[in-house]
């Protein structure tokens, strides 16, 4: 009994419920049969291995082993101590209903021929094992196009106790090799009364594919049998086949819609080898699944065009295949958005999402349902609107602004929906307003209609007019009407102006603003023409001769005119009397009245301009002006594009000031145009299109008091200054051998192009045709330029020229705007004959007078001249050789050939005092930068302080043999005059080699002022001119010995002889007039020098 | 679509001008509808296997061996067609149309099923068949010269097709338009062969 417990506690609590029955019946029989033979001691041959069991806890069945010696015999069967009767059978097994808990003896009476044998087994519940009979009844389903197995079974739940659990134990096999698909457990519970389980399962390959085998067994846990507890037997296999494969082949599964990533398997059922297999475009590896079938797995599927992605298996004759559709369930709609145009139909547009990948009949649906009120409209497929957004139109319900939408969107996959709630009434966007009209009210008013579809009485609608006009621009106006069923709507339009094109459209929203409709049509219209709101601009003109005014005005402006001017009426009176003109048609913007200046009565001018509406405001202006004797003529320059004028305020000036300007060129009556500027103004900016540049205006300034214009100021003006355009006309008026005299006349105003600011004159000597004055090389030192600043001379004399000379001459007018054209001429001064003349008697009359006066004292002194040079007796220890330096015949180069003694330098300083030189009077003054350095020098000197350092008795001789050489050796004898203040220290020996080669001239035995400004000047060619007249014969020498030889010579090696008596003289005859300005005059050696000067420098 | 007038006059003409007293015309104007539906059928059948995917649109597809048994296939042996009485020859030509312009209607609602947004595609089947029934009348006008009697349309498609799959859909397109353009090119030849018998 112990392993009878053992067994037991296995089978009840074993884990593995599987176990075989049989295994527990065999072991349950071991034990019996060694209890029953322990008990009874009988011997083999009997029956044995009794085994119960119970399939429904009611009915014990009962068989047991039976020897060969007893077959064909009878069982007596029977219960001990039992009110169940004996059972006789010829089987081994018997049944006998389910006894109480207690061990009741079995009595087995075995009856056959060799006799009878009777063997006892004690039984309990225990013993027995509750062994479910096997499921013969249920039923298997397929949905091939799901691939989905469904299994439906009655658990027979009115035979057992209920509560009881039970566990159902699936098992699915498919494939040619009977691979189990799938195993699954289903715990239930027992409820007394028969119950039917479904269970279903999906295959991975498509049922069309192979046959799936479908077999179940159960195992009940009652917990109040304490028997052995085993599972049913297996039911036994149930197939699911395809459906009879068409034409000898198929591809499963067809036309599958599945989502994106999935994974899936296809078949192909044909009767021949499948040599490939594709997926879309790609080859894939397939497997067998049976003798007639074969697949291939595809795992994480893309999505697929809209035709499907083919999957196609190739075989040697032919190619089969299938389609599948991969793509994703419908995205929640997005910006679903409910607004209605006209509030009859309510709009509900939204954005479909991400795209599914379907098309046509598997693309997404959608329904648009109203929950308030039940009602719900489809999406069709002719409304999908191309650009992925949809809508749908909704009919309003009458009396319901509120509505709560909710839109569903399904596909083969799946379903999604979005919601609204929204009030209609302030959802609305109305449709473009049509039908624009306008009529007219006045001039400036209108009313304008249009037409808007809808239903609006409900509601106010908001609208906005935008109002253009071309010269005042744009305007919105804002307007809020009463909604209306009839759709015709208008409103008011005022503060338009007169005869003005305005173009008007409008869009309309509701009150509750949510959008603007589309801007209607635009409408062009012309508004009615007004009375002129004011007069014309005007002014007056008195003609030259007095007798009659014109007075002029300006066109009115088109928002002036408020029309078409027709015409304008000029009327004049005075306190006797009125007067008008006839009317004046709109092309004429003047008219002409005779008046008398002269007449002492003052009229008042009026002009009225008038259209089709009426007449404007007269303008009105007096015909006289107040008198201003105070007038100047006033100069002003503009600013390109216009002139700017100031005055001071004055507030005397009631009305407006007036600026009329004309060119200045122009005939009487003087005026172009004219500019009006409020009283208070103090300046303005007169800006006119035709004003041109170079240009020369007259510009007048009116003030206006009590209606009456008085000239302020007269101006003459330029807006821009450009250079004169002609060049003066000049002549020349006189010439004399060192001046000339040009006279030039003034240049036309309309050539000169802007305010005369003066001349240039330049000159230069030159042959004819050689002339670079034209070019004008500024720096060039031989041009000669003087400029005139005075514009009001007209002549100018040149001095200071050579005689007989050719000159360029070139005459420039220059104004603000630049330097004019230039004339130029060539002109020859005329000979210098007097100067020659005297220049020849001079030193004749000299000459003899210095031999007489020499004659004279040689006789006188023959004595002393005598014994000094000549004695009978020569006395050298009175020899006054030394002394000769103290006589009258200083400076003689005999004297000093008989010095014997070596040389004792001797410093004798000369202090000499004189004036500077006499400024030329400016406007004669030649201006040259070249003279400018020397003048300073003297300027820095005013004091002349000579040092003389001489070597009386030696130097000749040295001097003689020195021919070439310096002339700087330490016995030279040195002088050094005026003039040598005016070298530059730098060169003394450069300029003594000048000196010596070019400048071998007359030298002056006296102290000479000498005017740097004309030294420097002297050019290379004059100085070989220069050197011409040599009065000594020894010229060398003289020049070198000389104490009086003015050694300065121009740092400029071209003028290498500017230390000669020519150019120290020649000033002072190119200013004879004045004596008192001559260069030192009274020194009374430099006249000699002038003699000798035949051609001198300027 | 400026083939539109013409192809409208080459599909009129016989119809407004009632029976051609000559042989010429009809046989002309069938010839010159042939030779123009000829330009066109290459386009049709690249247009629609572009649209099918892969393998129908990768280069160079084909496969002769997809056959349609309610489509009669064009080849036939040369000497057994040039054997072929005018009447026969005409008979079977226009009977393979009458097939086609059934066949492409159905192939045009299977690609407005499968391929909706293929516009180029559907205009270019709905042409076909067009051309199709237009070829069919200038045929009969030609038959109807020669004293041929013409046959009474029959229902080529029955009611097999509505079960199709989208694979089978695909193919069977591709099958008709692969042999509209097979029967194209014979009613050309047919017809050249007319030319060349009737119209000096």
């Amino acid at each position: 009994m112990e392993a009878y417990f053992y067994s037991r506690l296995l089978s009840k609590t074993g884990g593995n419920k599987r176990m075989s029955s049989s295994k527990f019946q065999w072991l349950s029989s071991i034990i019996f049969l060694y209890l029953v033979n322990q008990a009874h001691g009988q011997s083999r041959g009997v029956p044995h291995d009794l085994n119960c069991i119970t399939h429904n806890l009611k009915v014990w069945d009962c068989s047991w082993e039976a020897l060969p010696t007893i077959n064909h015999g009878t069982y007596e069967i029977c219960v001990i101590n039992s009110s169940y009767p004996c059972i006789r059978t010829e089987k081994t097994h018997f049944e006998i209903p389910a006894l109480t808990f207690a061990d009741h003896e079995i009595k087995i009476n075995s009856i056959h021929v060799s006799g009878n044998s009777v063997i006892k087994f004690i039984l309990n519940e225990r013993n027995v094992s509750l062994v479910p009979a096997t499921l013969q009844d249920f039923n298997l389903t397929a949905d091939f196009s799901t691939s989905t197995l469904y299994l439906k079974w009655n658990d027979n739940g009115s035979v057992f106790p209920s509560h009881s659990s039970v566990i159902w134990e699936i098992i699915v096999q498919y494939k040619e090799k009977m691979e189990v698909a799938t195993v699954a457990t289903l715990n239930t519970t027992l409820i007394g009364k028969d119950s039917v389980h479904h269970w279903n399962w999906t295959s991975d390959i498509p049922l069309e594919c192979t046959p799936h085998y479908v077999k179940i067994r159960y195992y009940i846990d009652e917990l109040h049998f304490f028997g052995q507890k085993e599972w049913s037997e297996w039911s036994p296999l149930r197939n699911i086949s395809g459906p009879p494969v068409k034409e000898n082949y198929e591809v499963f599964p067809r036309d599958k819609v599945v989502p994106v990533g999935s994974n899936m398997t296809f078949c192909c059922v044909v009767g021949e080898p499948v040599l490939s297999a594709q997926f879309g475009k790609e080859s894939y590896s397939f497997i067998r699944l049976d003798r007639r079938s074969v697949a291939i797995k595809i795992n994480n599927i893309t999505v697929s065009p809209s035709s499907g992605t083919n999957v196609v298996f190739t075989t040697k004759s032919n190619l089969y295949g299938t389609v599948v559709f991969a793509g994703y369930p419908p995205d929640i709609p997005r910006k679903l958005n409910c607004e209605t145009r006209d509030l009859k139909e309510i709009t509900c547009s939204w954005n479909a999402g991400r795209p599914t990948g379907f098309f046509g009949p598997r693309g997404t649906n959608y329904i648009l349902y109203e929950r308030f009120s039940g009602r719900n409209v489809t999406y069709g497929r002719a409304e999908e609107h191309m650009n992925a957004i949809h809508q749908l139109i909704f009919q309003m319900i009458t009396g319901q602004e509120i509505y709560n939408f909710t839109l569903e969107a399904n596909n083969p996959l799946g379903r999604s929906e979005a919601v609204i709630l929204v009030n209609i009434t302030q959802r609305v966007c109305p449709h473009t307003p049509s039908k624009l009209i306008a009529k007219d009210i006045n001039s400036t008013a209108i009313f304008l209609y249009w037409h808007l579809s809808g239903n609006f009485a409900n509601i106010n609608l908001l609208c906005e007019i935008e109002i253009n006009a071309t010269y005042s621009g744009q305007e919105l106006r804002n307007i809020t009407v009463r909604g209306l069923e009839t759709s015709s709507y208008h409103v008011y339009m005022d503060k338009l102006m007169p005869y003005t094109m305005y173009t008007f459209r409008v869009r309309c929203s509701s009150e509750n603003f949510w959008k603007w409709s589309k801007w209607s049509n635009e409408k062009h219209y012309l508004t009615t023409e007004g009375i002129p709101s004011k007069g014309p601009d005007i002014w007056r003109e008195w003609r030259a001769d007095g007798k009659s005014v014109i007075i002029y005005w300006k066109p009115l402006s088109l928002n002036e005119a408020n029309g078409k001017i027709l015409s304008y009426n000029v009327s004049y009176w005075s306190e006797e009397k009125t007067r008008y003109l006839s009317e004046i048609p709109d092309s004429q913007h003047k008219a002409e009245i005779k008046l008398d200046k002269n007449d002492d009565s003052d009229y008042i001018i009026s002009v009225v301009a008038k259209n089709s509406a009426g007449s404007s405001p007269p303008s009105k202006i007096t015909s006289m002006e107040i008198p201003n004797e105070d007038i100047k003529v006033e100069q002003i320059v503009g600013i390109g594009n216009g002139i700017l004028f100031h005055w001071n305020y004055d507030p005397n000036m009631t009305c407006d000031y007036v600026i009329k300007w004309c060119n200045s060129t122009r005939s009487e009556p003087c005026l172009t145009d004219w500019k009006k500027f409020p009283a208070n103004s103090t300046g303005a900016l007169v800006e006119y299109d035709n004003f041109r540049s170079g240009t020369r205006y007259n510009f007048f300034l009116y003030g206006c008091k009590n209606q009456k214009y008085q000239l302020l100021r007269s101006i003459l003006g330029y807006t821009e200054e450009l250079a004169p355009s002609v060049a003066p006309n000049f002549t020349v008026e006189d010439t004399s051998s060192d001046s000339i005299l040009v006279k030039w006349e003034d240049i036309p105003v309309e050539d000169l192009r802007g305010f005369l600011r003066g001349y240039l004159f330049y000159f230069e000597k030159g042959e004819k045709g050689t002339s670079k004055i034209q070019g004008l090389e500024s720096g060039r030192s031989d041009v000669k330029v003087k400029n005139i600043t005075d514009i009001t001379q007209k002549t100018l004399r040149i001095v200071d020229l050579q005689g007989k000379t050719g000159y360029h001459l070139l005459l420039q007018a220059y104004t603000g705007g630049g330097i004019g054209p230039g004339k130029s001429m060539y002109v020859v001064t005329k000979e210098n004959s007097e100067g020659l003349i005297i220049a020849i008697l001079i030193p004749v009359a000299v000459a003899i007078f210095v031999g007489v006066v020499t004659s004279i004292l040689c006789y006188r002194k023959r004595e002393w001249i005598k014994e000094t040079f000549y004695p009978d007796i020569p006395n050298p220890e009175n020899s006054k050789a030394l002394q000769f330096h103290k006589s009258i015949c200083e400076g003689s180069s005999t004297l000093k050939t008989l010095e014997m003694n070596p040389c004792t330098p001797n410093n004798v300083e000369v202090v000499e005092t004189r004036s500077v030189a006499p400024k030329i009077e400016e406007d004669t003054e030649i201006k040259s930068p070249v003279t400018d350095g020397p003048e300073e020098g003297s300027d820095a000197e005013p004091e002349n302080h000579v040092v003389v350092s001489y070597c009386p008795p030696i130097i000749e001789e040295e001097i003689a043999n020195a021919g070439g050489e310096e002339a700087g050796s330490s016995s030279q004898v040195i002088y050094i005059d005026i003039q040598s203040m005016y070298q530059p220290q730098a060169k003394p020996e450069e300029e003594l080699e000048n000196h010596l080669v070019g400048g071998a001239g007359y030298k002056p035995q006296m102290h000479l002022p000498v005017t740097s400004t004309i030294e420097n000047i002297i050019t290379a060619d004059d100085l070989e001119k220069t050197a011409g007249y040599r009065p000594q014969t020894n010229v060398n020498a003289w020049n070198l010995d000389s104490p009086d030889s003015p050694r300065s010579i121009d740092s400029n090696s071209e003028i290498a002889s500017f230390g000669s008596p020519c150019s120290i003289n020649s000033r002072q005859f190119l200013i004879p007039p004045k004596d008192e300005e001559s260069p030192k005059s009274s020194n009374g050696g430099w006249s000699f020098t002038n003699f000798f000067q035949n051609k001198p420098n300027d | 679509l400026f083939f539109v007038p013409c192809l409208l006059s080459l599909l009129l003409e016989p119809f407004t001008l009632g029976v051609p007293l000559s042989l010429a015309d009809p046989i002309n104007q069938a010839y010159n509808l042939a030779l123009y539906m000829q330009k066109n059928t290459s386009v049709l059948l690249q247009t629609y296997l572009q649209y099918q995917g892969s393998p129908f649109s990768d280069t160079g597809f084909s496969a002769p061996e997809l056959q349609l048994s309610s489509l009669p296939p064009a080849a036939v042996p040369f000497m057994l067609w040039r054997g072929l009485g005018d009447g026969e020859r005409l008979i079977q030509t226009r009977g393979a149309f009458s097939a086609l312009a059934q066949h492409l209607q159905l192939v045009n609602d299977d690609q407005a099923d499968l391929n909706p947004g293929s516009s180029v595609l559907l205009s270019q089947l709905a042409a076909a068949r067009l051309w199709a029934q237009g070829l069919m009348g200038n045929m009969a006008s030609v038959m109807t010269v020669l004293g041929v009697s013409i046959p009474p349309e029959v229902d080529a498609l029955g009611p097999a097709p509505f079960g199709a799959s989208a694979f089978e859909r695909k193919c069977r397109g591709y099958v008709v338009t692969r042999e509209y353009g097979h029967w194209t090119d014979r009613a050309v030849r047919d017809m050249a062969l007319l030319k060349a018998k009737y119209v000096a």
